[in-house]
């Protein structure tokens, strides 16, 4: 269970980095544009988001600021700060370093060992 | 109810914070739109918000995460840990009542004894750098407790010689009378040579203090008076600076004022006037006579000197001397005694008991919010449980009970020193002026200190074990059981141990406070040996200046005698020096019987001392065992006679006739002049009444007359009457002459046991908090577990069970723990009573009916206490408990 969360938890962080990357949003906003670009293959726990966005934007990766939502109501907008930009990058890369080692050792056959 | 009230004022300090109202609004903003989301997809109202909820998962949960996400933020989640606490203590006002008030009296109790002992045992003395102060006595090699006054010139000497003191003062009291001032009075003056002043590095407030020159033999007599005195007699007139005042009729010229907080020494009666030694009228002349004792000495030890070190100082010293005056020193060394104890050393063991009761009434209250935190948390398991599973951490929940006790003890706190600052002003005034030695006594900084320390430690005993025994180890079970069953037996197990040990220790408590007040019943109703009822008495001395000459002594005591039996009413009438209970204490003289093998030397015989009018025995009806009283026929040409007491008789003239016999006694320089004795008088409690009779020789005032007395009248008239015919009597002979300390004799009795009875009202009224606390904590005990076997109870009347089998059931499982703590109190009082065992008169320390009747008193009120619920029990109805749950 713990360690389900972790992975979970790294991931999770990086795909907020992402998705407010994109523009600032609010909470909700973020759920569904993961949603919206994982074409809702990813399962996430609603209210995850917020530990997480409160720790990031402790971390000072992103920033948020009180605005008005679409349908006029009081919401938090977040957005990404230049040192969030760059640990995206960073992680983006760590990422896909990861997902080819993975891949490559999940993907290799008996004989090339 | 102060504590109630608190409540809501303090609610307004603990604010939800900013970040927590952000919070709610952000996590709410993302529910409600999510619910819109669902209904815009056709989903109804109730259900989509329904789903919304669900979706996003244990909401407190994650705010508890957002909350350490934000960094951890400390104080605010002890903000927020404080407001629920608060709201869970509002919640049940009757436990919050009770268990503040018990803590209030734990430390109000504590922290009022504590203001006592500060005041008298730790705070510092009045002077600065007290601990480097000493006392000096001269004192015989053979015998160092027989403390006495060194002469001046050995005062001299070790002044000039010593290496150890940086500062070094002789000093002696004597009363003087003041005229010229309004009425005449006594007034107490310190005799001193100039250093004191210096040496106790006082300053004054007007004027100055006495310089090197004043203490020389044959300077100009000058006085230095109380800021007391100054504003009293003299309308604080600064101009008395350089003006006389006559003291004795002698003249005297006011150099300073010292101001009110200058007091030495401590715990005596408050000094009037100031004069160098050598001016004094009883004093003076003997400052050059060589081996005359005539004052003690304080000392300032030079920093980094060790006690020992003076002490072995002044042994070579008095060794020299010893060897250069041979006459007057030989065998005598000094004796040098910290300051400090010496002023506290008598009431110290009685304060650090009554320190000791009072620490037991702490524990006693704490055990009680022990078992009261401990109940309320067995019935909190099920909330607790929820909580959990909700998501809050197990370290999370413990927090926040600790929480919860530390608001208590705070509160308690709180309210404790409240109590205990009230507690102090009564007490104030009941406080024996030797017990209030130094400084008024306060509740003072160190004091809340004290308080503040006292309900942390009282938090961290009773608020930890239920924090711990609450954090149950299963939850699933909790939640379905409701908390009810689990856990029951173990915690019942902490409780009654605790009852136990509430009632152990109330035991211990009452019992030592049973031994005081037997003690004190006993020394009360002693016979001391005369009869005080209807007896008033009066000082009346006169000034040596005037009447130097013992015969004018004489003559002005027959002269008053003789004009007060004229006034009718006051005709048992009669003079007396010292009168038993004196405050000034009794005279002790060495005697030797003419015809008995001498003693041994080093070894004296001594007995106290009265000189006595010949009416004294019949007025204050002192028995004739044998022989005559004195009459006025013992005069100063008739051969000199004396009436010894009974344990006198008895112990220097066993199986003889005393009477006929010659002793030799007196003061200097009569010290050797034999007396006959003509009669032996019944034994009479001179010293205190709880001390058994000594030895007593009586000498007729004729013929060892003094500058004064005591007048003691027995009469039906009124004390003002009775102080106005004396009064009249005085005046008559002499308008100046002062009539001082006017009092009734129970009074003055009732004044020397004033330290006994405020220690006995103390310790009773400890016992008696304890009394209540324990009974408040088995009361809690059994009726708590008895709510718990409603049930059980419900099942056994419902299969018969009579309401008397019922009520015997409850009180006998309360029975079970009041025999259990009152034996084992009994056996701890047993081993602590004897620690007080100085403190009592007529009575052990392990009197064996102060103890059965303790433990009978106290099981009773157990018993009673476990009775209300025992017969709430037997009301239970049986269709509603089975159908409770």
């Amino acid at each position: 269970m713990e360690k389900q969360l972790d992975l979970l938890q790294g991931t999770l962080d990086m795909l907020i980095l992402k998705a407010v990357s994109l523009g600032p949003l609010h909470g909700y906003g973020v759920l569904l544009r993961i949603q919206q670009i994982s074409q809702d293959r990813l399962e996430i726990q609603q209210g995850s988001l917020y530990p997480a966005l409160y720790r990031l934007e402790h971390q000072g990766w992103i920033e948020s600021e009180w605005g008005e939502s679409e349908n006029k109501r009081k919401a938090k907008y977040y957005h990404l700060t230049s040192a969030g930009k760059r640990r995206l990058q960073s992680e983006t890369e760590k990422w896909n370093r990861m997902a080819d080692v993975i891949a490559g050792i999940l993907g290799s056959r008996p004989k090339e060992i | 109810m102060s504590g109630l009230r608190l409540i809501p004022w303090l609610r307004t300090i603990f604010q939800r914070s900013p970040a927590e109202r952000e919070m709610d609004v952000e996590l709410r903003f993302h529910l409600d739109a999510f619910a819109e989301d669902l209904m815009r997809r056709g989903v109804p109202r109730d259900e989509a918000i329904r789903r919304a909820r669900v979706e996003f998962g244990g909401i407190e949960n994650f705010k508890e995460e957002c909350r350490d996400a934000r960094g951890a933020n400390v104080f605010e989640s002890l903000w927020q840990d404080l407001r629920f606490a608060l709201r869970m203590l509002r919640k049940s006002p009757v436990f919050t009542t009770v268990a503040v008030l018990t803590l209030a009296l734990g430390i109000g109790a504590n922290t009022a004894i504590f203001s006592i002992v500060d005041a008298v045992l730790l705070r510092s003395l009045a002077y600065p750098d007290p601990n480097q102060l000493v006392l000096m006595f001269a004192v015989p090699l053979k015998q160092p407790d027989a403390l006495s006054g060194i002469s001046y010139r050995d005062f001299t000497e070790y002044h000039e010689h010593n290496r150890v003191f940086s500062e070094m003062a002789g000093n002696a009291f004597h009363d003087l009378t003041l005229t010229g001032a309004g009425e005449p009075s006594i007034v107490n003056t310190g005799d001193v040579t100039p250093e004191i002043f210096p040496l106790l590095k006082a300053k004054p407030l007007q004027g100055r203090t006495l310089l090197p020159e004043d203490g020389k033999p044959g300077a100009v007599p000058v006085a230095v008076l109380s800021e007391d005195l100054w504003r009293s007699r003299f309308g604080s007139s600064p101009a008395l600076i350089g003006k006389s005042i006559t003291l004795d009729m002698r003249s005297f010229t006011v150099v300073g004022i010292l101001p009110e907080s200058f007091r030495y020494p401590d715990g005596a009666p408050h000094q009037d006037v100031w004069i160098p030694i050598a001016q004094d009228p009883l004093f003076g002349p003997r400052i050059s006579q060589p081996g005359v004792p005539v004052m003690s000495g304080i000392g300032r030890l030079k920093p980094g000197v060790s006690l020992a070190q003076a002490q072995a100082e002044m042994n070579t010293l008095s060794a020299r001397l010893a060897k250069e005056f041979p006459e007057t020193d030989s065998g005598l060394t000094i004796r040098i005694e910290p300051y400090r104890q010496f002023v506290v050393g008598n009431v110290k063991s009685a304060l650090l008991i009554l320190l000791g009761a009072v620490g037991l009434v702490l524990l006693i209250a704490c055990a009680n919010i022990a078992n009261l935190l401990l109940s309320r948390a067995t019935s909190r398991e099920k909330e607790i449980a929820v909580r959990i599973a909700l998501g809050a951490g197990r370290a999370r929940v413990v927090r926040q009970l600790l929480t919860e006790s530390a608001l208590l003890g705070l509160l308690g706190g709180f309210a404790g020193l409240l109590l205990a600052i009230m507690a102090v002003r009564s007490l104030r005034s009941f406080i024996p002026p030797d017990v209030a030695l130094i400084g008024s006594i306060e509740v003072g900084g160190s004091v809340l200190a004290f308080a503040l320390l006292l309900s942390l430690a009282a938090v961290l005993a009773f608020g930890l074990a239920p924090a711990f025994l609450a954090a149950p180890s299963n939850m699933q079970t909790n939640i379905k059981e409701g908390g009810e069953r689990t856990g029951q037996r173990s915690g019942q197990r902490v409780r009654n141990f605790l009852a136990v040990v509430e009632i152990s220790l109330a035991m211990v408590l009452l019992v030592a406070g049973g031994l005081l007040m037997r003690s004190f019943a006993l020394v009360t109703s002693v016979n001391p040996g005369f009869d005080p009822k209807n007896v008033i008495e009066a000082e009346v001395s006169l000034p040596r200046f005037q009447y130097s000459m013992p015969k004018q002594w004489t003559a002005f005591s027959s002269e008053l005698l003789d004009r007060l039996h004229e006034q009718p009413g006051l005709q048992d009438s009669a003079l007396a020096a010292p009168l038993p209970m004196d405050r000034q204490g009794q005279a002790s003289l060495e005697f030797s019987i003419v015809g008995d093998i001498p003693t041994p030397p080093g070894k004296t015989t001594t007995a106290d001392y009265q000189t006595v009018s010949p009416d004294y025995f019949r007025v204050m009806r002192i028995p004739l065992q044998r022989g005559r009283y004195f009459s006025v026929q013992d005069s100063p040409s008739s051969p000199n006679v004396t009436i010894i007491s009974e344990a006198m008789a008895r112990r220097y003239f066993p199986n003889q006739d005393p009477i006929g016999r010659e002793m030799r006694f007196g003061f200097p320089p009569n010290s050797n002049v034999p007396r006959e004795i003509v009669g032996v008088v019944g034994d009479v409690r001179d010293l205190a009444l709880g001390r058994k009779p000594g030895p007593i020789m009586y000498v007729p005032f004729s013929q060892a007359p003094l500058w004064g007395g005591e007048v003691v009248v027995r009469s039906s008239l009124s004390t003002s009457s009775v102080t106005a015919g004396i009064r009249q009597a005085v005046y008559a002979i002499d308008k100046n002459l002062p009539v001082t300390n006017v009092e009734s004799f129970p009074n003055a009795i009732g004044a020397s046991v004033a330290q006994e009875r405020f220690r006995t009202f103390l310790l009773s009224s400890f016992s008696g908090i304890a009394l209540i606390l324990a009974a408040v904590g088995i009361f809690g005990v059994i009726s708590y577990s008895t709510s718990q076997r409603t049930h059980e109870i419900g099942i056994r009347m419902a299969l018969g069970a009579q309401r008397r089998s019922v009520l015997r059931l409850i009180l006998g499982q309360g029975a079970k723990l009041a025999v259990l703590g009152v034996g084992a109190g009994a056996g701890a009082a047993f081993l602590l009573t004897r620690l007080m065992a100085s403190l009592l008169y007529g009575v052990s320390a392990t009197d064996p009916l102060t103890f059965s009747a303790v433990a009978m008193g106290l099981l009773g009120v157990a018993l009673l206490a476990c009775y209300i619920p025992a017969r709430r029990a037997t009301r239970i109805d049986p269709t509603v408990a089975l159908r409770y749950e």
